[in-house]
């Protein structure tokens, strides 16, 4: 079928399985770093991450995408020890998750500095790590309305995209009108799109995912497990059962199911913020494949949202 | 100086741990060693080669030691590259004492952490998180990013953007101002567009004006009206800080002279600080290439030239920033 980049090499998309297609190892704001309250050890970090993967591992998860972009704490190195020690495959990101994460350097660039940038850290590497990134990472700033600066990323993305068939997945699918003229005019097929976050408690009143779909983009309902019914849920926690009749609604009557993907954009250990106690990639097997199945959702169609998209996805087209 | 026992027992913070104040020589106080813009360490692009880095601001140091230099002022803050393990081996190395600074600025080259922290709605800092997260590089030690922390810094700096102050800067200023306040560490502001409002902000914080540096103020927009002068009567420190730079947004060198011989006879000579802004290794930005002894070596003898006394030299190359890099009793 064709390859993917983890950070461990390239490897041949069927050897991938099970994909959570919009996860952390961890991420923290740029210069939360700063903040020394947020510091964790080495051993720490290792000691919150490697259970998950493990547990991810036995569950039967095959591959782990990492949505976190660059400046956002992205530490290659140590993702590529995670992989080795607990044989799941790692996709690395680039790009931004938003321009309000784009530190000096890349907000003052241009399209085309930008587009190299991507292009740079999925064919030759990022940083001196030799690991080359599997996606691109783009999203709208806080505000809810896409930037100058996040349009120059989606614009740079998409270039990068088309140049070296990676797939481009998306930070929120608010304001996506001028999303999807940017890949229209840059010739980047929407199929090659995740729109994510969707589906979470401040923002699914204000995605068009029905539209954005019909127009061939993915739809990524991503923040699985940020609930309501959490002792201390985020501001953007939504009531458990109002998403999933969401996603049933999606791939059901609305005929979506062969553009879906599904995340839980969990932190394994985060960097610059408390995280959400409970939520981890595992939400996935533990509670997510079990509603599904409760819901009447059959093996097959399991197969399709977590292992046949995502798959398809993720695969270098080029 | 009459008091000579407060000599004895005032310290400044260098990279290597406090010094004796006495013990400064010539200091060059608005200066960079390392500096980065932020986000450059992932460019593609750029390449931070350790050892040429070592090797380039080492023989810089050198230079300016050997032309008299004893004390170099890296203005950097915490996130432009300050690299504090480099800049310790360099004060090793070279014998140069190394004073590192905190703070940040102007809001453009701050991270999203401080801007659009993950909060709803996304809130920028305010003064007192800003005041703690700084004064704790004095009290705790300078961090190397999600590591350790090393000695305290020495100089808070901060700057306001060049299209006018905005209303996180007011907050930065007034964070840095309390940071300064309480640890008894002195405040560097570049100025944005009016030099005595924004020195206002972190006065309003109830820091004296002598703990005060305004940076920039050989900018010309700042000497055609007059602003050394005033700002200098304030009682806060004037940093006429390019001197060998004569690109038209600044005044050139001779115009330099004929303000600090002015600033002198207005009784000024205590509230003058020279320097370079002179960039060692710099990434993602233009470097400075002046030389550190640049005053050292092609201006103090212009202003020698110029009639200006020994004594006034010695006050504005060693005394004044001595005093002002003195660390005062913190109010915590
Ligand atoms: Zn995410």
């Amino acid at each position: 079928m064709g390859k993917v980049n983890t950070v461990l090499g390239p490897v041949a998309t069927e050897t991938l399985g099970l994909i959570a297609f919009h996860e952390h190892i961890g991420y923290g704001m740029p210069g939360s770093e700063l903040d020394s309250k947020w510091w964790k050890t080495p051993e720490q970090k290792y000691e919150e991450t490697v259970p998950k993967l493990r547990a991810f591992h036995e569950y039967g998860g095959g591959t782990f995408v990492d949505a976190t972009g660059i400046c956002n704490g992205r530490d290659l190195d140590y993702y590529k020890s995670l992989s080795a020690k607990t044989g799941v495959h790692i996709v690395a990101s680039t790009g931004f998750v938003g321009g309000d994460t784009a530190l000096a350097h890349f907000a003052h660039a241009s399209v085309e500095y930008l587009a190299d940038q991507f292009i740079h850290e999925i064919t030759v590497g990022i940083g001196n790590s030799g690991a080359k990134a599997g996606i691109i990472k783009v999203g709208v700033s806080r505000g809810g309305r896409m930037t100058d600066l996040d349009k120059r990323i989606y614009r740079a993305a998409a270039r990068a995209a088309k140049l070296t068939g990676v797939a481009v997945m998306t930070h929120l699918a608010i304001d996506a009108e001028p999303a999807i003229e940017i890949f229209g005019e840059e010739g980047l097929p929407l199929d090659r799109v995740v729109f994510g976050h969707v589906d979470d408690g401040v923002n699914h009143d204000k995605s068009k995912d029905t539209w954005i779909a019909s127009l061939g983009g993915r739809i990524g309902f991503d923040t699985f497990g940020y609930e309501t019914e959490l002792p201390d849920p985020p501001f953007w926690a939504r009531p458990r059962k109002d998403r999933l009749d969401h996603f049933l609604r999606f791939i059901g009557e609305q005929g979506y199911l062969g553009q879906v993907l599904a995340s839980a954009d969990a932190n394994c250990s985060p960097l610059g913020w408390p995280g959400v106690k409970g939520h981890t990639v595992n939400y996935i097997f533990e509670d997510l494949i079990p509603d599904l199945r409760a819901a009447g959702i059959d093996e097959a169609t399991i197969t399709t949202i977590f292992v046949d998209n995502p798959a398809d996805f993720l695969t270098l087209h080029n | 100086m009459a008091d000579a026992h407060a000599h004895l027992s005032a310290a400044v913070n260098t990279v290597l741990g406090t010094v004796p104040a006495d013990s400064l020589g010539v200091v060059a106080i608005h200066e960079a060693l390392l500096s980065v813009l932020p986000g450059a360490q992932y460019a593609y692009d750029i390449t931070l080669d350790q050892a040429k880095i070592f090797d380039t601001l080492a023989s810089k140091l050198r230079a300016f030691k050997a032309a008299g230099g004893g004390t170099v002022v890296d203005n950097t803050g915490m996130f432009h590259g300050r690299d504090l393990p480099l800049l310790e081996s360099l004060a090793r190395a070279t014998g140069v004492n190394i004073i590192a600074s905190t703070g940040m600025g102007p809001e453009e080259n701050l991270g999203g952490y401080f801007l659009t922290p993950q909060t709803n709605p996304p809130t920028p800092w305010p003064a007192d998180k800003f005041a703690d997260l700084l004064a704790q590089e004095i009290t705790d030690g300078m961090v190397i990013p999600r590591l350790e922390r090393r000695a305290p810094a020495g100089l808070v700096i901060t700057e306001a953007d060049a299209h006018g102050i905005t209303p996180t800067e007011v907050s930065l200023f007034q964070g840095s101002a309390r940071a300064a306040l309480r640890t008894g560490v002195a405040l560097s502001v570049r100025w944005g567009t009016d030099a005595h409002a924004e020195l206002a902000h972190v006065l309003g914080e109830g820091l004296e004006s002598n703990r005060v540096i305004v940076a920039n103020l050989d900018r010309a927009d700042a000497v055609a009206e007059g602003v050394p002068a005033t700002v200098a009567a304030k009682g806060a420190y004037v940093a006429l800080d390019h001197v060998g730079q004569n690109d038209g947004s600044y005044i050139d060198d001779a115009a330099r002279v004929t303000l600090v011989t002015e600033l002198i006879a207005a009784g000024h000579a205590d509230r003058i600080l020279l320097s370079s802004n002179a960039i060692g290794v710099a990434a993602g930005l233009t470097p400075v290439t002046l030389p550190y002894e640049f005053v050292l070596t092609e201006f103090v003898p212009a202003l020698r030239a110029a009639g200006v006394s020994d004594a006034d030299v010695q006050q504005i190359l060693v005394d004044n920033p001595r005093d002002v890099l003195t660390v005062r009793g913190g109010k915590a």
